[in-house]
């Protein structure tokens, strides 16, 4: 019997043909893409800032952040908004651009295998776990490793 | 550090200004008593405080002291000038280790157990002379006498001013029940009208003034016994007498008649109270409380999201024929426009802590120089961001030094000149528009133009054959590296300083000028956006991306074709705008693509950096505005040339650019 307290809420979102799922915890909400204003000298993958209800918040490429190549905006295109702990005071949000959001899961930790080395990813394995559906794919990503800040400020640098 | 001992650093930072001011005050008054239980009133907090969160050598250190000031308390002891700098020296090392905020340093430091030795020692010394001299004249209690003394100050002093004499006119209120009428000219103090009703006997109300004697001019009437005042008809008749109505022979007549009905209700009442009615000091009537700053910051936030909304609103409600909409939509206008200057004000906080720090250290700074300054000071209650106050304090204080050093000259000097042995330096604030300005003025020498010229020319700052405004010879003192002082003191002149003032007054987007004429003095004009939030600037368009260029920094703008900014690879990069040649930093070449699109036109905006012009090229000048500027935030970081952002009408963002930033960052790339 599986306990009811262990279930968690994942929101899964595809890049390309892929699927993975975020815990639902981290994620505020989900935009459509509207407006991005760009920021000079800024990394490829810093696609710039967003007016989020007067909020003004920085907007990542997921794709490129995880090494994919850049792909067309499309009407499908949604920005995540993610808060991310910087240290254990400070919290920063930021939107995720992703190529589709899909829906909310509820997964037991008996649900997700461990996730195999992925060697292509240029972030180290943000990739914790893996959930096979009947050969249906979906992995788990750990925001605070896709999206940490230390590392985004550490690239900011090196570009520049 | 926990939370609650951050919070008596903070309260106790906050505490020791006032203990600067007390002390400062006891030393030009050292009779006074008022100052004294401040200053009493005052360690007593901070020794209860220290000891409730481990800070036990400060909590040691604020009793020896507390002891010594009970000791003057009890007339055992007299204020002096060792006594008021020994307490003075030691509550600046307190706050400078406050300032660290670092517990472990706190508790250990050396230096303040040799100030708690000190003030022991001084304690000891205190105790074995005290063969108490008990002087002070016994006065007949029971004597109460109504004075009008009336003091007309011979030198230039301001209500919020440093001068003694405020402090001492303020003390004497306090001796008994009085009714002061101050006669001012804008806010210079020209007389001030006492009456009081006190067991103070004349030669001691006298002993006041001794200090001030040079200063001022005083003029003691005994008008009768009994405490006139009490009697309802004759204050009327003091406000007609200090309004010119009633000539002193009338008043004395109401006097006596006056005297006669005390006598009248005094019988019978067969006189219960005993003493005299000591008076009620003014209250501070409004309430104060503490609020975290981020809950302001969320709070403003909020607010200028809402502002967003309401343009929207508006833009809409305009587009529709729905009278009642746009009759909404016009009110919730006014509300939010209402809510968003109640809001900004909130954060801001008067300049009070700054004047006091500020005459604290004309104190110090008059005394090592053997000079003799009156500081003045206008409008204190002027309000600012208190960030901005932060940054400011040092700029300000690097101007006063150097009016002090270099503007005010020592007073034999002045005697010479024919100006009195107190040269003056003033600040004034007050706000215009959504400005706060800030004027720092002495009467000194002034700037000598010739010397900064040839300096400037020597220097190879400026060329020879070239002629200059008085505006820009007096600009010339901001570059760095020029420093007038033929002699170079180790407070001033060291060439670093009034560059480093302008930069900061730049960074907060404001500007500095200054005025100056040859023996009459020099006037330093700050002016500064009442909240860092918020943003003046020219909104242009660059490509599909919208840009601010902060006001404050403009000089000129002027429109050139498109392709006089693309000469191709050539040396000369530099661009004749208005017959000057001028480098030119193109935004459109710089961020965006310059083949593309391309306009026919271009606008160059001149700014002026360290003194040097430069151009900033874009598309098209789109109109000035006023706005919130939101930070971008620790992920663009790297990208300092922009200052942050703000929220166009249409919910569309630009970016607001940090001009001089901007030019540094094109000088690495070269």
């Amino acid at each position: 019997m599986q306990n009811e307290s262990q279930l968690k809420s994942y929101i899964t979102f595809g890049l390309g043909d892929e699927k993975f799922a975020l815990a639902v915890d981290h994620v505020q909400e989900i935009v459509e893409l509207d407006k991005v204003t760009k920021i000079p000298n800024a990394p490829h993958y810093m696609l710039g800032i967003i007016n989020l209800r007067g909020k003004v918040l920085p907007l990542l490429d997921t794709r490129l952040k995880l090494g994919l190549s850049e792909a067309l905006a499309t009407k499908k295109s949604r920005i995540m908004v993610i808060d991310i702990m910087v240290t254990d005071e400070k919290v920063i949000q930021i939107g995720a651009l992703v190529d589709v959001a899909k829906e909310v899961i509820e997964l037991s930790p008996s649900d997700i295998q461990e996730a195999p080395e992925f060697e292509n990813y240029n972030t180290k394995t943000p990739i914790t776990g893996v959930v096979n559906n009947k050969g249906d794919i979906t992995m788990i990503m750990d925001v605070n490793k896709v999206f940490s800040s230390a590392d985004i400020l550490q690239l900011n640098q090196i570009m520049n | 550090m926990d939370s609650n001992q951050l919070r008596f650093v903070e309260d106790t930072l906050d505490l020791l200004n006032d203990l600067d001011e007390g002390l400062l005050q006891l030393e030009a008054n050292p009779h006074a008593t008022a100052p004294l239980e401040q200053v009493f009133r005052t360690m007593h907090t901070i020794k209860g405080a220290a000891n409730m969160f481990g800070f036990d050598n400060i909590g040691n250190l604020a009793h020896q002291l507390e002891s010594l000031f009970d000791l003057v308390r009890s007339n055992k002891l007299q204020v002096t000038d060792s006594l008021i700098s020994i307490t003075l020296q030691a509550f600046d090392n307190v706050r400078n280790l406050l300032q660290a905020k670092e517990f472990e340093r706190i508790v250990k430091d050396s230096l303040l157990q040799e100030h708690i030795d000190t003030s022991i020692s001084y304690y000891k010394e205190a105790i074995a002379s005290s063969n108490i001299d008990e002087t002070v004249s016994t006065i007949d209690k029971d004597e109460l006498v109504t004075y009008f003394i009336s003091v007309t100050p011979s030198i230039d002093i301001t209500k919020d001013g440093n001068h003694p004499l405020v402090f001492i006119m303020l003390d004497l209120e306090g001796l008994g029940t009085s009714r002061t009428k101050v006669f001012a000219q804008g806010e210079t103090i020209k007389q001030w009208h006492l009456f009081i009703a006190t067991t103070t006997s004349l030669a001691e109300l006298q002993s006041y003034f001794l200090f001030v004697e040079g200063e001022c001019n005083v003029e003691y009437q005994r008008i009768a016994t009994g405490n006139l005042i009490e009697d309802h008809e004759f204050q009327q008749c003091i406000e007609k007498f200090n309004d010119g109505q009633f000539q002193w022979e009338k008043l004395l007549e109401e006097a006596t008649q006056a005297q006669e009905r005390l006598k009248v209700i005094q019988t019978e009442e067969l006189v219960e109270k005993g003493g005299p009615t000591t008076p009620v000091r003014k209250a501070q009537s409004d309430a104060i409380i503490k609020v975290d700053k981020r809950k302001i910051d969320d709070l403003l936030n909020w607010i200028s999201e809402l502002l967003v909304l309401q343009a929207q609103l508006s833009t809409i409600s305009n587009d529709s024929n729905n009278a009642t909409l746009r009759q909404v939509a016009e009110n919730l206008e006014m509300i939010t426009g209402r809510l968003r200057d109640t809001s900004l004000e909130i954060g801001l906080v008067p300049i009070e802590t700054l004047v006091t720090k500020f005459k604290r250290f004309v104190r110090d700074l008059s005394k090592s120089l053997n000079k003799k300054v009156n500081f003045l000071s206008e409008g204190s209650d002027t309000e600012m961001d208190k960030d901005v106050i932060e940054m400011m304090s040092e700029p300000m204080i690097h101007l006063i030094r150097n009016a002090i050093d270099h503007g005010i000259s020592s007073p034999e000097v002045r005697k010479a000149e024919g100006k009195s042995e107190f040269g003056t330096v003033k600040l004034k604030a007050f706000n215009s528009s959504a400005y706060v300005n800030i004027i720092i003025s002495d009467d000194g020498k002034g700037i000598d133009k010739e010397a900064v010229l040839r300096k400037a020319i020597k220097e190879g700052v400026v060329s020879e054959d070239i002629t200059l405004s008085e505006e820009e010879v007096f600009n010339l003192i901001f570059h760095p590296g020029l420093s007038t002082a033929d002699k170079v003191s180790d407070i001033s002149g060291r060439g670093v300083g009034m560059d480093v003032v302008r930069q900061k007054i730049n960074e907060l987007r404001g500007s500095i000028t200054i005025k100056s004429e040859k023996g009459k003095g020099t006037a330093f004009h700050i002016k500064l956006p009442l909240s860092r939030s918020i943003i003046e600037g020219l909104l242009v368009k660059v490509a599909d991306t919208r840009y601010v260029v902060p006001l404050n920094v403009i000089e000129r703008i002027d429109r050139i074709s498109y392709e006089s900014l693309y000469a191709g690879e050539r040396v000369n990069t530099s661009v004749l705008v208005n017959d000057e040649l001028l480098p030119v930093l193109s935004l459109r070449k710089q961020f965006h693509n310059d083949v593309v699109d391309v306009p026919k036109t271009a606008d160059v905006i001149s700014i002026s950096i360290d003194g040097k012009r430069k151009g900033i090229a874009v598309d098209k000048i789109e109109g000035k505005m006023q706005t919130v500027l939101k930070p971008l935030g620790d992920v663009y970081q790297q990208q300092d040339f922009i200052a942050g952002s703000t929220i166009l009408g249409n919910g569309s963002l630009a970016l607001v650019l940090d001009p001089s930033r901007l030019l540094k960052l094109e000088h690495n790339k070269n």
